[in-house]
């Protein structure tokens, strides 16, 4: 097992005059959980198209071991190993749960079209290949029993799971969670969080994680970053980010201590706060 | 081995079936209404490659048509005279009529046999040519560009094949310069006394070969790479799927069947005329995608025979002019009915597989 990294260097994104993402910069290896986090409207999401390829940067490099891979396809930098999900889910609704797993495996596919519609010995050899590592797959993550009905038809919690064994499909190096537990309740988010980690241990990918819900970004990561505005204002481990001063302000909207004086002089007061 | 092969050699039994059957017992009524059928099969189970499993939205289907059957028309037409100097007679598989018309003395495979297997092939490639150069360009972008340069598309190839010179009679023909017979596309006047050879044998040996293509690509890793282009262009990416190459993969495809759909037309009508061929027809093969279902085979087969067996039925004469207000009627219904058509995405063997799956 190789060790990746993924580098990104000083990436601006701007959108006609609005700065949407400026000077981020953050490295993912192998084995690690990073979170990226930040109040709504932050860039987070656009750091991810950034990242897959739905945008080019403005400015700064990306680097997957050493190599560039900004400005390609996203199907290009897919196929060298980002593989992602997305924040308002994109299943591929109508096909089966089964399908929505093999597409993803067709770069393993090595077998042409002709191949294909002659049905070459390559052909059922890459697709037998394909439907077993599927099956494995989706085993891995419970979702066998469903796996001829529409993906569309799934209850969200399986959706959000299919959408990571889907990302997986594709042989990830980095795997890049958009909110994988927004909309599940606890129970759910319980199982998610055991998943990721379980995952981390059996696949050999680093996971950068967007995540709303601070329970699971605690529990869950190595060390994270908080972005407001586009702009980094915070890196560490969790304890270090939940006593940040700076990010205690993006996300209240005031200054920590300000917070702490007027509930102070709330208690005076005697009102409840 | 054996699974590659035995679905291509039913295809060619039940297209040799077909015409043997059909031909024996036949007086002529029937040999015109399947080729009709067996044509409008090709052309919707073509177009819903790319309308029906990449979700692009094509109108230009007609345009593809045309160009595969004037290129047969003049490849049988001028051709035959050139490269054999008298006309080939066509040979039991090519024979267009009831068989008791039949010359007892007819060879089963002639060297104008074969002469039509590479016309229509030819007027296949022709098309699929075309439609790389209209697709290169306008399937890289997202949305209804594609609708809109498909549609143009359609118009120019029926205008400039409608300005084309005129027909050169065969008693010319050897005063012709090359030049003539490349431009002589025959007008608005259309193409006319294109020897026949499209027979039931080769339409059917083609519906099956279309209908087989398209169901083989619906289950491969190519033709789910469609399938999820369809679905979500976007999430198909991330997934590393090249849609680009991909929904211009079908779109040649898709165009090779009309080709081949027009090389039919020309050669069992022995006409072919452009002005019919406008963006009323290509509309007319839309219907049928839709009615059927987005990417259902089956679907497509279905909607193919009802919609063009209806009109007949109904009595042609005074149904005919009211075609247009049925097509626009049956397409409300069933948008309000059945939205996503007759089929859905769902082939016919789903739905029975469902049934079975819920009883047992």
């Amino acid at each position: 097992m190789t060790a990746a990294k993924l580098e990104v260097q000083n990436v601006t994104k701007i959108f006609g005059g609005l700065t949407a993402v400026r000077d981020f910069s953050i490295v993912v290896e192998t084995g690690q959980l990073q979170g990226l986090i930040g109040p709504n409207g932050a860039g987070k999401t656009t750091c991810f198209n950034l990242l897959t390829g739905v945008y080019r940067p403005d400015a700064g490099k990306i680097l997957l071991n050493g190599k560039r891979i900004d400005g390609r396809r996203p199907s290009s930098i897919t196929s060298s190993g980002i593989a992602r999900t997305f924040q308002n889910i994109r299943l591929f609704r109508d096909l089966t749960v089964l399908d929505n797993v093999r597409v993803a495996c067709h770069l393993r596919a090595r077998h042409t079209l002709v191949g294909a519609l002659l049905r070459l010995p390559n052909h059922y050899r890459d697709e037998a290949h394909i439907r077993a590592h599927s099956i494995r797959l989706l085993e891995r993550f419970g979702l066998l029993d469903r796996s001829e009905e529409l993906a569309g038809n799934l209850p969200y919690g399986d959706q959000r799971r299919l959408e990571i064994a889907r990302a997986l499909a594709t042989d990830p190096k980095i795997l890049l969670l958009d909110e994988p537990a927004a909309g599940m309740n606890p129970a759910e988010k319980i199982a998610l969080k055991e998943l990721i980690r379980q995952l981390l241990k059996d696949f050999p990918v680093g996971i950068l994680l967007i995540e709303h819900d601070m329970d699971v970004v605690m529990d869950l990561c190595d060390r994270i970053t908080v972005l407001d505005y586009g702009q980094i204002i915070a890196t560490g481990k969790p304890e270090e980010i939940q006593c940040d001063e700076k990010v205690i302000e993006a996300y209240l909207g005031c200054p920590a201590h300000s917070v702490e004086e007027a509930v102070q002089k709330d208690l005076e007061r005697g009102t409840d706060v | 081995m054996i699974r590659s092969i035995f679905a291509p050699l039913m295809v060619l039994l039940i297209a040799i079936g077909v015409h043997g059957l059909v031909g024996r017992y036949d007086d002529g009524y029937w040999i015109n209404q399947l080729t009709i059928i067996g044509i409008a099969i090709i052309l919707a189970v073509s177009l819903n490659i790319v309308n029906g499993f990449t979700g692009q939205f094509s109108i230009g289907h007609a345009g593809f048509l045309s160009l595969g059957g004037y290129l047969a028309g003049s490849l049988l037409y001028y051709g035959s005279v050139m490269f054999f100097q008298t006309r080939p007679e066509p040979g039991f598989f090519s024979f267009t009529q009831p068989f008791d018309r039949m010359d007892p003395t007819i060879v089963w495979w002639g060297i104008g046999d074969l002469f039509f297997l590479c016309v229509c092939l030819s007027a296949g490639l022709f098309a699929a040519v075309a439609g790389l150069i209209v697709g290169l360009p306008s399937l890289r972008l997202r949305g209804d560009y594609l609708a809109i340069v498909t549609v143009g598309f359609g118009e120019i190839v029926r205008i400039l094949i409608e300005s084309s010179q005129r027909q050169v009679p065969l008693s010319r023909l050897n005063r012709a310069d090359g030049w003539d017979l490349v431009t002589g596309w025959g007008s608005a006047m259309g193409f006319n006394y294109i020897p026949k050879f499209g027979s039931l044998f080769w339409v059917y040996l083609f519906v099956g070969i279309t209908i087989l293509t398209a169901i083989r690509l619906k289950y491969s890793t190519h033709g789910r790479a469609y399938l999820s282009i369809r679905e979500d262009e976007i999430a198909a990416e991330a997934m590393g799927v090249r849609s680009t190459r991909y929904k211009i993969q079908a779109f040649v495809i898709s165009a090779f069947f009309a080709g081949i759909a027009g090389a039919l037309t020309a050669s069992s009508q022995g006409t072919i005329n452009a002005t019919e061929l406008a963006f009323m027809k290509s509309l007319e093969i839309v219907v049928i995608v839709v009615l059927g279902g987005m990417g259902s085979v089956s679907g497509a087969v279905l909607a193919a025979v009802v919609l063009t067996y209806l009109p007949e039925l109904l009595q042609a004469e005074t149904f005919a002019r009211y075609r247009l207000i049925l097509y626009a009627l049956v397409l409300i219904f069933v948008m309000i009915l059945r939205p996503r058509g007759l089929m859905g995405t769902r082939e016919v063997w789903d739905v029975f597989r469902r049934r079975r799956g819920v009883q047992g």
